[in-house]
C-alpha cells in the first residue's frame, strides 16, 4: 500500500509538515535573506510548534487520543493566525481556516481538499491583493488549486495532496523568473531574479508533506525533469480512482 | 540627542496602555490579554460596533476617540507598527453588535492585510464586518505609487461622523457607504519643519536644514517628493489649501469641516495661526467653514510639523459631527 492509498489524517500531515518546516529552515532562510527580511523560515517554524502544542492538548482531550480531521486543521490554523508575527504566517493560517471548514462539511475528501484551497486562495488574494505572477506564495497555491479542481471527486485525498504538490512545485520554479510587484520580494527588484519566492516554497512544503516531511529543498527548486526523483517523498501518478 | 522619557522603549507603548487605561477607568478598559480597548458606555441605538487601530506613536488616535459616540473599540499596535491580526479579530468579537462590526483602516499594506485576515476569520465566525478604508493623504495622490494614498488626519473627522452616525441606528452596509463617501471627501496635506525623535536612536528619523520644510511628510516621517523652502505661513497656508480644494473640487457655497493638527511638536499658538490663515483662504474662494478642530488629534511621535485636512461636508454630516461624544481626546 503506497501513502496515497491511505485515508487523510489531517493530524498526521501537519505533524509531517512541522518536521518538515524545521529540517528546511535553514534553507527557507537562506532563500528569505535574498529576497526579503529573512524571517520566514522562523515564522513558519513558529506556526507549526504553536500547531504542534494545540495538537497535543486536542489529542490529550480526546478519547481516541487523535483529534478529528476538521478540528486538527482549526487548531493549526488558529495557531498560525494567533501565534505568529509578520504577514506570511497569518496568510498560511487562512488556508488551513478555509481547509479546516470544508472538511467539517464534507470530511477529509478530495472535494473538501479542493474547495477548501480554492476558498482559502480565494481569501489570500482578498486579504494580501495579490494575483498570480505577482512573485507571492499565490503562485504555488493557484496552480494547486487548479491541479485540485482538476481531479475526478473520486480520487483519494493523499493523491490529491500529491497532485497539489506538483503543480504547487512547478509553480514555485517558475516564480523565479518573475518580477515580485508586491509583497517581501518587491522592495528588491532585480536582485530577486532568479531566487524562488520563499512563501511559494512554503505552501508546496505543505501540500507536500501529506505524503511525507521533505528534508531538502534542493531537487525540488532547481530540478528541471522529475522534482522527486531519489527522494524520499513517493510519487504516486493521480488520477481516476479504481472502479 | 533627545532622548525619551521611558523605562524601555520596547515598554514604552505597552506602559502608556496601561496609563491611559487607569487615566480614563471611566470610559473605556484595556484588556490584558490582546491589548485592545474597549468603551465601558455606548448608544443603546447603535447596531454595528465601530472598531479601528493602527501603529501607536499617534497618539491620541485611536485610544483617544475610544468612547460613547464614536468608537466601540481600538487596537493600538507597537510602534508606527500595524496591530496584529489577532488584536483586531478578538477585539471584533468583544464588540461586535446585531449587525457586525465597522474597520475602520488607514491605507497602509500592513494594516490592509491584518484588519484583512481579521475579516476573513470573523466571516468564518459568520461576525458580519465591513471595511471603510480612509485614504486621505494627498502627498501620496501618484499614479507611481501602486499602494494609493496614505490614511493621515481626515481619519478623526471621519471616525467622529460615522461615531454620530452609528448612534442613530444605521446598518452595517449603510455605514460603510458613508464612511466610503467621507472618505472620498476629505484630504490632506502635512508638512514638518523638523522630523520625528526615533525613539530607538534617539535622533532625528532625517536631517532637514534651517529654513528647509518636508512639504508632502507622511506621519510616519515617510519622506516628501520634495524639500521646500520654510514661507511665511499665509503663503504656506494659501499653498496647501489651494491644492486640497484642487483636488476636492468643493462646489461654490460648499460646506467644509476643518482640522488642523499639530504632528506632536508644534504649538497651539502656530496651529491657531495656521487655521486663520486656513479660514481666509476659505472665505476667499466661497467656501463654508462649517466646523473646526485645533489641536493635536493625530500626531507623529515629536514631529515637528502639522497637517491640515479639509473634508466636504453633507448637511447629514454635520449633524453626525455635532452629535454628542465623550471620548478622551473628543468631548462635546
Amino acid at each position: 500500500m503506497t501513502t496515497a492509498d491511505k485515508a487523510l489524517s489531517t493530524g498526521a500531515w501537519i505533524r509531517r509538515f512541522a518536521d518538515t518546516v524545521r529540517s528546511t529552515q535553514a534553507q527557507l532562510t537562506a532563500l528569505d535573506q535574498q529576497v526579503g527580511d529573512g524571517d520566514f523560515g522562523t515564522n513558519l517554524v513558529a506556526g507549526t510548534a504553536a500547531a504542534l502544542v494545540r495538537l497535543d492538548t486536542l489529542a490529550s482531550l480526546d478519547a481516541r487520543g487523535a483529534p478529528g480531521d476538521a478540528a486538527a486543521l482549526e487548531a493549526a490554523a488558529t495557531a498560525f493566525l494567533d501565534e505568529v508575527g509578520g504577514t506570511s504566517g497569518p496568510l498560511f493560517g487562512l488556508l488551513l481556516q478555509s481547509l479546516a471548514a470544508s472538511v467539517t462539511e464534507l470530511g477529509p475528501t478530495t472535494p473538501a481538499l479542493s474547495r477548501g484551497v480554492a476558498k482559502g486562495l480565494a481569501a489570500i488574494c482578498r486579504v494580501g491583493g495579490a494575483a498570480p505572477g505577482d512573485k507571492t506564495l499565490v503562485d504555488a497555491l493557484a496552480p494547486a488549486a487548479a491541479a485540485l479542481e482538476a481531479l475526478p471527486a473520486r480520487t483519494r485525498p493523499a493523491a490529491a495532496l500529491d497532485a497539489a504538490a506538483e503543480a504547487a512545485w512547478q509553480g514555485v520554479r517558475d516564480t523565479a523568473r518573475l518580477r515580485a510587484r508586491m509583497g517581501r520580494s518587491s522592495y528588491v527588484g532585480e536582485r530577486a531574479a532568479g531566487v524562488p519566492d520563499p512563501g511559494a516554497v512554503g505552501v508546496a512544503l505543505l501540500f507536500a508533506s501529506a505524503a511525507g516531511s521533505v528534508e531538502d529543498l534542493t531537487p525540488y527548486l532547481y530540478a528541471s525533469c522529475n522534482p522527486a526523483a531519489g527522494h524520499d517523498v513517493r510519487h504516486t501518478p493521480s488520477g481516476s480512482p479504481p472502479p | 540627542m533627545a532622548p525619551y522619557f521611558v523605562n524601555s522603549t520596547d515598554t514604552l507603548v505597552s506602559d502608556a496602555l496601561a496609563g491611559f487605561a487607569r487615566a480614563h477607568a471611566d470610559l473605556l478598559t484595556l484588556d490584558p490579554d490582546h491589548g485592545f480597548l474597549t468603551a465601558r458606555t455606548a448608544s443603546p441605538h447603535r447596531r454595528v460596533a465601530l472598531l479601528s487601530g493602527g501603529g501607536a506613536g499617534h497618539e491620541p488616535m485611536h485610544a483617544g476617540y475610544v468612547g460613547r459616540g464614536m468608537l466601540d473599540a481600538a487596537c493600538p499596535g507597537r510602534l508606527f507598527a500595524s496591530p496584529h491580526n489577532r488584536q483586531v479579530y478578538e477585539g471584533s468579537l468583544a464588540v461586535a453588535r446585531a449587525e457586525g462590526v465597522l474597520h475602520i483602516v488607514k491605507n497602509y499594506t500592513g494594516d490592509r492585510i491584518n484588519f484583512g485576515i481579521a475579516a476573513e476569520r470573523l466571516a468564518h465566525r459568520a461576525v458580519p464586518c465591513a471595511r471603510v478604508l480612509v485614504d486621505d493623504d494627498l502627498a501620496s495622490d501618484s499614479e507611481e505609487i501602486a499602494a494609493g494614498r496614505r490614511g493621515t488626519g481626515g481619519t478623526v473627522l471621519i471616525e467622529k461622523i460615522l461615531g454620530g452616525a452609528a448612534d442613530t441606528g444605521l446598518g452595517l452596509a449603510e455605514l460603510q457607504e458613508l464612511g466610503t463617501n467621507l472618505a472620498a471627501r476629505c484630504r490632506t496635506l502635512a508638512v514638518a519643519s523638523a522630523a520625528h525623535t526615533a525613539p530607538t536612536l534617539g535622533e532625528p528619523a532625517f536631517h532637514l536644514a534651517a529654513g528647509e520644510l518636508e512639504y508632502g511628510v507622511g506621519i510616519h516621517g515617510e519622506r516628501a517628493k520634495a524639500t521646500t523652502r520654510h514661507h511665511p505661513l499665509a503663503s504656506l497656508i494659501e499653498r496647501m489649501t489651494g491644492e486640497l480644494l484642487g483636488a476636492l473640487a468643493p462646489k461654490p457655497g460648499a460646506a467644509a469641516i476643518t482640522l488642523v493638527n499639530g504632528l506632536g511638536a508644534v504649538t497651539l499658538l502656530e496651529l491657531y495661526a495656521a487655521h486663520g490663515e486656513l479660514a481666509r483662504v476659505l472665505d476667499a474662494r466661497g467656501i463654508t467653514l462649517a466646523r473646526s478642530l485645533v489641536g493635536d488629534y493625530a500626531t507623529a511621535l515629536d514631529m515637528r510639523g502639522f497637517s491640515l485636512t479639509v473634508l466636504l461636508a453633507e448637511p447629514a454630516d454635520l449633524a453626525f459631527y455635532d452629535a454628542p461624544v465623550h471620548t478622551a481626546a473628543l468631548r462635546w
